[in-house]
């Protein structure tokens, strides 16, 4: 068995079929758009022709990394050959490897393959990718970079406790409430509707006078702008929509043993494992249209969740949890914690001045702005004023924190709501900033960092500058007990 | 609308931190080499100097040679009372301490920040040295963690020497720690 496992390995050799496929995505699939769109039969031809010649090097290439490409698995470490003319080894250490995702296109699961996403913490990156493997080795693979990981790994005796599933139905309203397009797209199709009614008014006026065409050709381009942003944002909602139903179809969390795993894509599978002591901080985020229905999305972060440079993809993103069954979740995750028995504290009052002032710059550059063009309701957009009074007492309200024992709570507001929980044993850096205008107060902020990417690190905005530097002086001590397992 | 909300006086007065003093921390906190201050006037200066020739052309093709040299005359004013007034700031506004447990890096003039890295959340240490540090005998140190906020810290204006002395303690003292 061991010296099975020694012996590197190649590739599937579809490999080289997707490789292509990727390929005559980027070159060819232009070639044909320049052929096609040029008027000139010469200058199609060369089109062609030249991104075709393109291509082939491209594909000799692939050829070659596919050949040069080796892989093989020790006892304690993955090692990637590669390189044709020098050669190249990258040694990822097993215990290094926070987490391995199986992942699927469509066309990869009609043939019966699977790339492998390996993730170490601190790079911004995926470490390796091991595209693409036959479905069941890449499984075998996966079982073994993460069977030195957790020292036991799970077995089918291991019980199997569903944390979250989603219907097609949630994923519905997932990506409905998703961000504010919709609501975005509601104010707008009001407006628009008042612009219309307004037009037609006009229209039923001007056939009432002599002239049709005394129609102010402003308002009916007005009401047109009106429409096509309207046109766009429902486009929007529905490709959220859409993308949550295709993306997340079949979602399901489950914990086994000392581990989540999840599952879920229409088209794309992804099959993914998180060793529950890899978890760097849970978001849980309430944007403005789930927070009056009770919904919320949960993000359960681990370090190196970047995947290739593209978007980031969060290790298990809960697109839907009704707010009662947020506090099982974490429980579930985050060893009995509670975040629902957690008294926070908030933050200096002047917090909601400062957010005011901020709202109320904006506005009075917008007044100023509609002044300077004589529009008719330039003062009437001070009004703005009240709402945005009404935001900064509700930011404030919701800017809260919590420093426990073993965590970090902390809570930002502004239209949505999101709130961390970062366990102690996780904090990487802590940081106090504080800018001119905080300074002036006294005020700074408190930054506490984790390894989980750029939304990972917690600010809480507005403490009095002793109590932010005393609380990062305890934030960054050593914490008492046995030092965190690795 | 005013702010109309009354001037709270519960909390915490404005300490006399104006001079960017770390109470906790100021026993040990050790300010960057002097030549740092050279270094920056002199990467400035070279700032200022492209930007005026971009304005400088700007300027001509807009007014001809009297708006070139109003151009590069605005951007060297500029330029120039920058150079000579914010490096010796930010050298004032500098500061590191290795303490028994983490490194203390304080910076900034205007938004100040003050970033605590525990030793056991060091990944690795460099030190880098760039043609115009090498030519001032400078150097500077990079303490990269797993943080995103904190994930590459640097400590600018360190003499060589010192800057392999700072890299090497921090690697020892770092811990091998998982994430």
């Amino acid at each position: 068995m061991a010296s099975e496992a020694i012996r590197a390995r190649r590739l599937h050799p579809l490999t080289l079929i997707f490789e292509t496929i990727r390929i005559a995505r980027h070159l060819v699939l232009p070639a044909l758009a320049g052929a096609i769109s040029a008027t000139d039969d010469g200058v199609a031809r060369a089109a062609a022709v030249g991104f075709g010649i393109l291509a082939i090097p491209a594909i000799l290439a692939a050829i070659a990394r596919y050949v040069s490409f080796r892989f093989h698995v020790t006892d304690d470490e993955l090692i990637l050959d590669s390189g044709v003319f020098s050669r190249r080894r990258r040694i990822i250490p097993l215990s290094r490897i926070q987490n391995v995702d199986v992942r699927q296109k469509a066309l990869e699961r009609i043939c019966g393959v699977a790339s492998l996403l390996i993730e170490t913490a601190g790079g911004k990156t995926t470490e390796g990718v091991l595209s693409v493997l036959d479905r069941a080795e890449a499984d075998a693979l996966r079982t073994r970079l993460l069977a030195s990981r957790s020292g036991v790994a799970p077995d089918y005796a291991t019980p199997v406790e569903t944390l979250a599933r989603l219907s097609t139905r949630d994923l519905v309203v997932a990506g409905a409430t998703a961000n504010e397009i919709g609501l975005v797209a509601a104010a707008l199709l009001s407006v628009f509707q008042a612009v219309q009614d307004s037009l037609v008014q006009r229209i039923l006026d001007s056939i009432d006078s002599t002239a049709l065409d005394s129609l102010p050709a402003g308002l009916a381009l007005a009401g047109l702008v009106v429409a096509g942003a309207f046109a766009l944002l429902l486009a929007g909602w529905l490709l959220s929509i859409a993308g949550a139903v295709i993306g997340y179809h079949g979602f399901t969390l489950e914990r086994v043993g000392d581990e989540l795993r999840k599952r879920y894509g229409l088209l794309a599978r992804r099959e993914g494992s998180v060793p529950l002591r890899r978890v760097q901080a849970i978001r849980i985020e309430e944007s403005l249209m789930r927070r009056p229905l009770g919904l919320a999305a949960v993000r359960i972060e681990t370090a190196g969740s970047a995947v290739a440079g593209r978007r980031r993809h969060p290790e298990a993103f809960v697109p839907l949890v009704r707010r009662d069954a947020v506090a099982p979740l974490v429980a579930r995750v985050l060893e009995g914690f509670d975040p629902d028995g957690v008294t926070l504290l908030p933050v200096h009052p002047r917090t909601r001045r400062r957010i005011f002032a901020r709202l109320a710059a904006v506005i009075v550059a917008l007044t100023a702005a509609l002044a300077l063009l004589h529009h008719p309701g330039w003062l009437a957009s001070l009004v703005l004023l009240v709402p945005a009074d009404a935001l900064a007492r509700n930011a404030y309200a919701n800017r809260r924190f919590a420093i426990l024992d073993d965590y970090v709570v902390v809570r930002v507001a502004l239209l949505g709501r999101t709130t961390w929980i970062i366990p102690r044993r996780k904090i990487q850096t802590v940081h106090v900033a504080s800018s001119p205008f905080q300074r002036r107060h006294g005020l700074a902020t408190l930054i506490v960092d984790t390894a989980s990417g750029p939304r990972g690190a917690a600010r809480i905005r507005d403490l009095p500058l002793e109590v932010a530097r005393e609380l990062a002086d305890r934030l960054s001590a050593p914490m008492p007990g046995p030092a965190p397992v690795r | 609308m005013p702010l109309n909300a009354k001037v709270e006086t519960s909390s915490s007065e404005p300490s006399p931190q104006g001079d960017g003093t770390l109470p906790l921390l100021d026993p040990d906190i050790r300010p960057l080499d002097r030549r740092v201050v050279a270094y920056w006037r002199l990467r400035l200066a070279a700032g200022t100097g492209v930007a005026a020739s971009v304005g400088a052309a700007c300027g001509w093709l807009l007014a001809g040679p009297p708006g070139a040299a109003l151009a590069a005359l605005a951007v060297f004013a500029i330029g120039g009372a920058t150079a000579s007034l914010l490096p010796r700031a930010r050298y004032r506004a500098w500061g590191f301490a290795v303490r028994h447990d983490d490194l203390v890096v304080k910076r900034g003039v205007l938004w100040r920040t003050t970033s605590i890295v525990p030793h056991a959340r060091i990944q690795h240490v460099d030190t880098r040295q760039g043609p115009l540090e090498r030519r001032l005998g400078l150097a500077h140190v990079v303490v990269h963690t797993a943080g995103w906020v904190g994930g590459a810290i640097g400590i600018p204006g360190l003499t060589l020497a010192h800057a392999e002395a700072l890299r090497d303690q921090l690697a020892a003292l770092s811990g091998d720690d998982g994430v």
